[in-house]
């Protein structure tokens, strides 16, 4: 899933001072699942800033919603009715979707209220971390399972570095050595023969290399 | 609409703690007038960090979390975890300058657990310490309150017993 932060509330509140009609927009996929920007988050930042607002006198009308996803369309179309009522919409959704609601409303500002982090898993009840950079061209199979430009620090494609002790890494001690992982998963399944092969540099092509990138489906289109 | 220099407390608290029967809360609001707002909760798990934010917002000048005590929780860690999410809800009245203190938990005794008018009491005097709160009366900031009268908490009652829509 797509992880993500809550931007300062300096920083948030700095936004969207020049508005009057203040749309909190939520939402219920990835940022709900790391506590960013679902229901209850969307709920709490719109009430912060209504406190906020009265504290200062404004009389700024704050209200809030979430949708299931910001970034399909079908699911922003629910806001059609009253997203006009509003000065500018602050999105609590990754970046794919502010960007799709910012599409399908030219006319109305849309502000992040989160920093877009990562791919990610939920490792443990507050605990996301990084595990997949999305370059287009994966590599698990070769590395056990365990992606070495993900989790490695230093993203190193052949072998590990000579720095990790206990299997942590020598960059940070909450950090495992990626590639004492590998090791140990490809040793488990019989495959330590893989590592023999020398890996090429990265085709980075397939991630950035051509401008923003899309997917194509025949069978999925209208 | 609120009057000035009036204080409201909301205090949530576990239906677990002596005291808390539905009969006892009744003579407790009444005999506070309207200054205390009580809102029961099966565990004090239940509590969200917008319940208190709402309460703030809505009608009170401070808002409150008892809890059972530390390895009391019948749900094992119901107050564990609502600790933490009074600590985040306090961190956010900080980033908007509000003082975090109007917002606060007491885990009651283990030994010799504590009914609720006494732990309702102890709380309404400190945080009545902070006067009334400045969402409320701009630019009134820490003026000694009076405990009295208060507003419409039917929103939070609402809310503690529907889905977080509830709360819009």
């Amino acid at each position: 899933m797509i992880t993500a932060e809550q931007k300062p509330m300096e920083e948030i509140r700095e936004s969207i001072a020049p508005f009057k009609r203040v749309l909190v927009l939520g939402c219920n996929s990835c940022v709900a699942e790391c506590a960013a920007g679902g229901e209850k988050e969307a709920g709490m930042l719109a009430s912060a800033l209504r406190l906020a607002a009265r504290m200062g006198g404004k009389d700024t009308l704050i209200h809030e919603k979430s949708l299931d996803r910001q970034c399909v369309k079908e699911f922003v179309i629910q806001v059609d009715e009253f997203v006009n009522e509003y000065d500018v919409i602050l999105s609590m959704a990754c970046g794919a979707g502010v960007q799709a609601v910012g599409d399908m409303y030219p006319e109305i500002p849309v502000i992040p209220a989160l920093n877009t982090e990562f791919l990610g898993e939920t490792r443990d009840q507050g605990l996301w971390v990084e595990n997949c950079l999305g370059c287009g061209d994966c590599m698990l199979a070769q590395f056990g399972g365990v992606c070495p430009l993900a989790r490695c620090s230093k993203q190193l494609l052949n072998g590990p570095c000579g720095g990790s002790r206990n299997g942590i890494c020598e960059i940070r001690p909450d950090v495992p050595c990626a590639w004492q992982e590998i090791i140990n998963r490809l040793e488990k399944f019989g495959g330590l023969d893989r590592l023999e092969r020398i890996v090429p540099p990265k085709n980075w092509s397939r991630k950035n290399g051509g401008g923003p990138r899309s997917i194509v489906r025949e069978d999925q289109k209208r | 609409m609120r009057r000035k220099q009036e204080f409201t407390l909301a205090l949530f608290y576990c239906r677990n703690i002596p005291g808390s029967t539905e009969k006892e809360r009744q003579s407790l609001e009444k005999e506070y007038g309207g200054a205390l707002r009580l809102f029961p909760l099966p565990c004090s798990g239940r509590m969200e960090p917008l319940h208190l934010m709402k309460s703030l917002e809505e009608f009170a000048d401070a808002a409150y979390l008892i809890t059972c005590p530390e390895g009391g929780c019948r749900y094992s860690e119901g107050n564990t975890r609502a600790s933490k999410r009074v600590a985040r809800a306090g961190l956010i009245l900080a980033d908007i300058g509000l003082e975090k203190e109007r917002i606060g938990i007491i885990a009651n005794t283990l030994g010799n657990p504590r009914p609720l008018a006494a732990l309702a009491k102890e709380i309404m005097e400190k945080a009545a310490r902070l006067g009334p709160s400045p969402v409320f009366h701009p630019g009134v900031r820490g003026k000694k309150a009076r405990v009295r009268k208060s507003r419409d908490a039917g929103p939070i009652r609402q809310a503690l017993n529907a889905p977080l829509d509830g709360l819009r």
